[in-house]
């Protein structure tokens, strides 16, 4: 467990859903070759890299998606890579790239699918902790993607590249 | 999808023989209980006793099953969700939402 940190590694996004969680369980036991995680810990790398993935699947139309995983200490940060048009929201939300920087705005994927996010800069934002006390049945979303991987990590930030017309989504760890 | 589906009673019990309940199979799995809701079972049970993991995409098919009970009264609960499965469900808070058991006799019982 006395390996040099950092470590950087590159992998393929799997194509099919079924080889997800057998990719999830690998990068996990990667993560684990430098890193003692409890099991609340590993959870969470799960959750995550199961989210990150599926998302690509389902929405991504590039084949070459990537993930860098850098292990640290004490963070663990994983960066997705997709080519292709940046995220659009619905709605009368603000668009990327966004005019106001460092406010805090409500965006919308979907009827179902609103989110908080911290504009970081034109292109790039934070997500920010979903909740809201009391919600009813009726205003659970249906979506919980994002969600998961907002509540699951320290902090999940997406981030578009004009020139390279890359998509980036970055989760870290502290672990 | 495959599932198999006990009668007990006025309750179904719907046992999820998948090792994924993940985004390849959970619309399929939606619109089977969907059409159970809108053929006239209004008590539900869902085991997932032999699933390894739960996606976001199956998250959302459970919440719109909960939702199309809503408006008969009916009711739903999840049985023998494995550590992983339930810490999600406390990560989204959807542990308050939804009633989960342990097994399906006291699921059974909760009735």
């Amino acid at each position: 467990m006395n390996k040099t940190l950092p470590i950087i590694l590159h992998l393929d996004i799997p194509k099919h859903v079924d080889e997800i969680y057998s990719f999830t369980k690998t990068v996990l036991a990667t993560i684990m070759e430098y890193k003692e995680l409890d099991l609340a810990q590993q959870r969470r790398v799960k959750m995550i890299m199961v989210e990150l993935v599926t998302n690509s699947i389902k929405h991504s139309t590039d084949e070459n998606s990537s993930i860098k995983l850098a292990i640290d200490h004490p963070t663990v940060c994983i960066e997705k890579f997709e080519k292709g048009l940046k995220i659009e929201f619905s709605s009368t939300a603000q668009q990327i790239p966004f005019e106001e920087i460092d406010k805090t705005i409500k965006i919308s994927f979907s009827e179902e699918n609103n989110h908080h996010i911290q504009t970081l800069d034109r292109y790039k934002f934070k997500f920010l902790n979903p909740f809201v006390e009391g919600l009813s049945l009726d205003q659970i979303p249906e979506h919980f993607g994002f969600y998961i991987i907002t509540l699951a990590s320290d902090s999940f930030v997406y981030q578009y590249d004009p020139e390279m017309k890359e998509n980036r989504y970055i989760v870290n760890l502290n672990l | 999808m495959k599932i198999s589906k006990q009668q007990s009673g006025d309750i179904g019990v719907i046992i999820i023989e998948e090792k994924e309940a993940n985004l390849s199979n959970s619309d399929e799995f939606k619109e089977l209980i969907l059409e159970e809701i809108t053929s006239g079972t209004r008590k539900l049970i869902i085991s997932f006793k032999q699933v390894e993991y739960l996606d976001s995409s199956f998250l959302g098919a459970l919440v719109a099953i909960l939702k199309a009970l809503l408006p008969y009264n009916g009711k739903l609960i999840l049985t023998d969700m494995n550590d992983d499965i339930v810490n999600l469900f406390q990560l989204t808070r959807l542990d308050k939402i939804f009633i989960l058991h342990n097994d399906l006799e006291n699921a059974v019982k909760e009735f």
